[in-house]
């Protein structure tokens, strides 16, 4: 059924459809509306929703109801994810799923509430104290934004981590028309339950990216929840020993297995010499640049990123096929993400497109920056920069 | 008692509240900023305004605006940011007032700890609460200052809890001065911001706060539906002394709450029967009175005002 619909109702949507059953946030635009359309989904007892006093309440509570085994998801926007940052380490400590929507706005602080921008997503890498990894999905439209929602929850179960999913003004708040029900996703994953057998240790793991067994807080296995540095009986501790392999652990559990969480979709052209690489809310501009490139007869491949966080590293490679001289990277803040993609593909040719005023990047501006490659290629890197 | 009203014409750029703003016909707020400007007799005071929609007034300039310095704080933090400021002008020895202008969100929710902590300090701050009793700003979701019963975009069928009473969390911080103000009484209103801004150290002004977007009321029965609420009982219009003497300003009429509820369609729910409403003003009456008898405001409470005006 073909419907049309906002990005905010899409992620209420992906996120019924992957189990979702607590929801707790704060009024913040432009992320209201997800709050709103949850009390709508939940209305028929299938979750609970709590409006809270404020975004260390909303996160708080995910925290709690986490712990219990719930499926949860709290969604604010840039001044709202500045307070969930403490929470969100606590989440990591304590290995607790959380799916988190960041509806980015313009700008630091409240910024432009009613404006658009793919700002965060450094912030979104490094939210807590520590900079430990958190996986960071970045939804284009709202079809993707449903299918990320769901991802994000499998994400979270499978590696018992708070993961971000960003979106932004203009996803949030913009209706599209999408047929939800068609979109193949895969099966609902639900955390892994200790067995009731033998001496139960919290965060046991045998290999350091592994993901420890689950068991619900107040159940029959004795569980501890600490912010504070930890072994794996959940008790606090200052043997470095411990210490050093909790944290390698929290660590390995992203990165151990980021080949696992690479989204991304690639159109991939042999003989390409241009790869046009987007994400957020510039991957619009760059399938319409591209296609219209190759109306006019250019040779561009287009990658587009869903899984920000960890680098999808593989796939990047791949996409540098043995032709392509030049890469170009459109993004709606300063040019944070392609500085990541530099340390990927050395020696190629990179240029960044940014535009940070709230304003979108219009595909003509990426369409002139493919057919200008010769221009462009004798002036030298330096000066695309 | 007579207010004088100021003669000179004001230039554009005068008034606190400039004209030509964003401001929604029949809000609240445009009415006690006017009035709190009227108050102020020509002062100028420094605004701290948290995410609110007082804060999106300050925004739209050239069309828009405030003729006074505003601050816009975090949402959390305008009585933080206040308290900054008020130690520098302290030093400084600026006298012009330092008012913090917050929504009900970022007062009975967001902001109570800041706000706790600045009134724990007795810091030379007036704090104006300009309480609409929903978060107006963000598309209607309810506060913990919206009413029993009433509907809002997270209240879908009315809300279950009772309106929080900062009043008496107000008043338990035993600050100098703690009042309710009504923009349907005008000299009652004036007097007490000139009363406020005549006392030392930090004082709390609640204002009912009509929204006809979020009420779904008429924007014209804005300060009528106020009246009502004053007349009912709904919205006590009193003052608290130190936090320990209660001086009630005005006494319901036995005017129906019946006749407040059913000009606003977020009361449809309870509008048939609105019993938790009539159980609230009861109980919320039988508790000022009482306060109002056992520790009553002294005649030297508010006194210096009589003269203070006649001078004006």
């Amino acid at each position: 059924m073909r419907e049309f619909i906002t990005g905010n109702q899409a992620i209420v949507r992906g996120a019924v459809r992957a189990g979702c059953n607590f929801v707790a946030g704060y009024p913040i635009t432009p992320a209201s509306s997800i709050l709103n359309e949850i009390v709508r989904a939940f209305a028929d007892g299938s979750g609970t929703v709590v409006q809270t006093e404020d975004e260390i309440a909303a996160i708080g509570q995910c925290i709690g109801a986490a712990m219990t085994g719930a499926k949860v998801l709290t969604a604010t926007s840039g001044p709202g994810i500045s307070l969930y940052s403490e929470n969100i380490g606590l989440a990591q400590m304590g290995e607790t799923p959380i799916v988190i929507v960041d509806c980015q706005r313009m700008g630091p602080a409240t910024g432009g509430a009613t404006a658009t921008g793919d700002g965060d997503v450094m912030f979104a890498r490094h939210v807590t104290s520590g900079s430990y990894p958190i996986p960071v999905l970045a939804a284009t439209d709202a079809m993707s934004a449903y299918r990320l929602t769901y991802e994000a929850f499998n994400i979270a179960e499978r590696l018992r981590t708070p993961v971000i999913l960003l979106s932004s003004k203009a996803i949030a708040m913009t209706r599209q028309t999408v047929d939800l029900e068609s979109v193949e996703l895969p099966a609902a994953i639900t955390r892994q339950r200790a067995t009731s057998n033998g001496t139960f240790q919290p965060y046991h793991v045998d290999h350091p990216s592994d993901v420890p067994d689950f068991a619900p807080i107040g159940g029959s296995q004795r569980v501890r929840f600490t912010g504070s540095i930890h072994g794996e009986d959940g008790v606090l501790t200052i043997d470095r020993k411990k210490i050093d392999a909790k944290l390698k652990h929290l660590n390995a559990k992203i990165v151990g297995n980021a080949a696992s969480l690479e989204l991304v979709e690639a159109d991939l052209d042999d003989s390409a010499e241009t790869l046009v690489i987007s994400y957020g809310l510039a991957d619009g501009a760059a399938r319409e640049a591209v296609k219209q490139s190759r109306e006019h007869g250019n040779l561009v491949s287009h990658l587009t990123i869903f899984s920000l966080w960890p680098v999808p590293e593989i796939a990047l490679r791949a996409a540098i096929t043995p032709s392509i001289r030049r890469v170009i990277v459109p993004e709606l803040n300063l040019g944070l993400y392609v500085e990541e993609i530099r340390k990927q593909v050395p020696g190629v040719l990179i240029e960044s497109i940014q535009r940070i005023d709230g304003g979108l990047i219009y595909p003509q501006r990426i369409v002139d920056a493919i057919e200008q490659i010769e221009i462009n290629a004798a002036r030298g890197e330096e000066q695309l920069r | 008692m007579t207010i004088i009203a100021e003669s000179k014409p004001k230039e554009y750029c005068d008034y606190l509240l400039r004209p030509g703003n964003t401001n929604c016909a029949g809000c609240g707020m445009s009415i006690g900023l006017q009035w709190l400007d009227q108050a102020l007799a020509g002062e100028k005071p420094t605004l701290v305004i948290p995410a609110c929609c007082g804060i999106v007034t300050a925004g739209a300039f050239p069309t828009s605006g405030y003729g006074v310095p505003t601050a816009a704080a975090t949402f959390a933090s305008s009585p933080a940011l206040a308290s900054g400021i008020s130690a520098i002008a302290a030093i400084n020895k600026e006298k012009n007032p330092i008012i913090c202008w917050a929504g009900d969100g970022g007062t009975y929710d967001i902001g109570i700890a800041t706000l706790s902590a600045a009134a724990e300090r007795n810091e030379d701050i007036i704090y104006i609460c300009y309480d609409n009793e929903i978060y107006g700003n963000t598309g209607g979701q309810r506060s913990s200052a919206t009413p029993e019963g009433a509907v809002t975009s997270t209240t879908k069928s009315g809300k279950g809890e009772r309106k929080k009473d900062i009043m008496a969390i107000m008043a338990g911080h035993r600050i100098p001065y703690a009042a309710t103000l009504s923009v349907a009484h005008r000299d009652d209103f004036l007097r007490k911001i000139k009363l406020a801004r005549a006392t030392k150290g930090f004082r709390f002004l609640l204002i009912l706060s009509p929204c006809p977007t979020g009420w779904k009321s008429e924007p014209d029965e804005s300060t009528d539906l106020i009246s009502t609420a004053v007349r009912s009982g709904l919205f006590p219009v009193y003052e608290v002394f130190d936090g320990k003497r209660y001086r009630i300003n005005m006494k319901p009429d036995e005017t129906p709450v019946e006749d407040y509820v059913k000009k606003q369609k977020r009361y449809r729910s309870v509008a048939a029967d609105p019993k938790g409403l009539k159980d609230y003003i009861d109980q919320q009456w039988r508790y000022l009175i009482g306060m109002a008898k056992a520790f009553p405001a002294t005649k030297d409470d508010g006194a210096f005002l009589a003269t203070d005006v006649k001078a004006e």
